[in-house]
């Protein structure tokens, strides 16, 4: 199993996660944004001889190392004379530096690497690959290996669809947690977008996206097991779409992200599965979810037709193992979903 | 009892108050105490999963939290409000604010509820 680890971007973040796991194949982390943004917000925006060191200190280490410029919007900037050149300049140095491979999202980045560059091209889950389809396109202008969109971690007819089609790799991304069919999922990868690219930034009031999504949860806890997470245990029923398992959090403290990657290299958790997902991550003081009693969920997810409302399995599920904490500190305790109510 | 406990206290306090009267597990995911150049001082507290008609429904219950809450920091529960994100319905946080006397004259010139779209007054006390 070949396991993609966030890296937060900095050296002694790099020294710490790769001296606390044998288990890492790759870390990932953000480039510079005055090049290509990312999708995603990042604690660190490291310049290119700090990218140099670190890679060299990953490989010396057998590490493989990955930069993400998957910006989902550029405002056009990448098809601009200036901004193609900045663009190509900075591909050329990454390049030159020796990553093994390059994380975009928009398709003409993903071709302009595949006919120009050495490094691999990876399609990212802000491509949003959901069909055998836009695989097949995306492997046309040169991927060398598609992060799956997870919204389709639980359509395995389409996950099995793609892997027959495709002759490149893929890859799954386990613990995003995002919500299933989430209405905002475009419109929040934007604006980070803008937020962490080149500029000009915009000075926002609030992440509108990110309230509406925990408050849609807290107010329906039910769409938290929704989410099309996969559990650690759950890992050998997708072995025969990939081996290649990307876990998900720049974010993170060091010490979480090894968290998940022993939970996930061991394909065991026996804590509160909010510890390992990501997205949600201000939710895991709120929702207490004992990984273990979700045993054997899979097998429904497996079979599930996702039409919800004539289901009602994830409603039962949450209902049955989601607690919620109240208090803080030490004097906090678990009480059963159903005790403090569901007015869906 | 130090700041930061008795913050801690009234935070859970608050907190469980709130599920109880709108049977969802609201989170309040931090209270700060805060004090301004300008003067003003108080506390404000992010919410998640508090939404704007939760307010108009139940805004006598939650207005006496908040107060309570205000009081038991030894802070004069004199404007309260939430702030919300424009044009929705969520709420950011809920605050309570010991006005300076220049931002007292920003609100005291306005009327009703929402001066501003991203406010919600539950309080306001009109000095003499």
């Amino acid at each position: 199993m070949k396991l993609y680890v966030p890296h937060i971007g900095h050296f002694e973040g790099l020294e710490e996660l790769l001296a606390g796991s044998d288990n890492i194949y790759a870390v990932y982390m953000a480039g510079s944004p005055e090049y290509v943004g990312t999708g995603r917000t990042n604690l660190s925006t490291p310049k290119l001889d700090e990218i140099a060191q670190q890679t060299e200190y990953a490989h010396s280490k057998g590490v493989k190392m990955e930069i993400v410029l998957n910006s989902s919007c550029m405002g056009g900037q990448h098809l601009t004379p200036e901004g193609y050149r900045a663009i190509d300049w900075y591909f050329d140095k990454l390049n030159s530096i020796g990553i093994d491979s390059i994380t975009v999202a928009d398709p003409y980045l993903v071709e302009m690497l595949a006919k120009d560059y050495d490094m691999d091209v990876v399609v990212s889950v802000l491509s949003f690959v959901d069909t055998p389809q836009k695989a097949e396109f995306y492997e046309q202008l040169g991927a060398t290996t598609i992060v799956v969109d997870p919204a389709v971690n639980r359509h395995f007819d389409k996950l099995e669809a793609i892997k027959d089609t495709v002759s490149c790799k893929l890859k799954l991304l386990v613990n995003e947690a995002c919500l299933y069919q989430c209405p905002f999922r475009y419109a929040h990868f934007n604006f980070f977008s803008h937020a962490n690219g080149p500029g000009p930034k915009p000075n926002v009031l609030d992440d509108y996206y990110y309230y509406k999504c925990l408050s849609l949860r807290i107010k329906d806890p039910q769409q938290i097991i929704k989410s099309p997470w996969i559990r650690p245990e759950d890992l050998k029923e997708y072995k025969h779409i990939t081996d290649t398992f990307k876990i998900g959090g720049r974010t993170h403290f060091v010490n979480w992200i090894l968290n998940n990657v022993e939970a996930y290299a061991n394909e065991r958790y026996d804590g509160n599965l909010m510890d390992l997902l990501d997205s949600i991550k201000d939710l895991k003081d709120t929702f207490y979810i004992p990984n273990r009693e979700l045993d054997g969920a899979i097998e429904q997810w497996k079979k599930c037709d996702k039409v919800c409302h004539k289901c009602g399995y994830c409603k039962r599920l949450a209902e049955k193992v989601i607690h919620t904490y109240s208090g803080s500190g030490e004097d906090i305790r678990k009480i059963p979903l159903g005790s403090i109510g569901d007015r869906i | 009892m130090s700041m930061t406990q008795e913050l801690l206290k009234a935070r859970t306090s608050l907190e469980n108050n709130l599920r109880e009267l709108l049977g969802v597990p609201v989170f309040l995911i931090e209270m700060d105490a805060f004090a301004l150049p300008c003067g003003c001082g108080g506390v404000t507290i992010n919410t998640r999963g508090l939404q704007l008609d939760d307010l108009e429904v139940f805004e006598e219950h939650i207005l006496k939290y908040l107060t309570d809450t205000a009081t038991s920091l030894d802070i004069e529960p004199s404007f309260l409000f939430a702030r919300l994100i424009p044009g929705t319905a969520e709420i950011a946080s809920i605050n309570a604010r010991v006005l300076c006397n220049s931002c007292y004259m920003d609100f005291g010139r306005g009327s009703g509820k929402q001066p501003r779209p991203d406010i919600y007054i539950m309080r306001f006390d009109r000095r003499k």
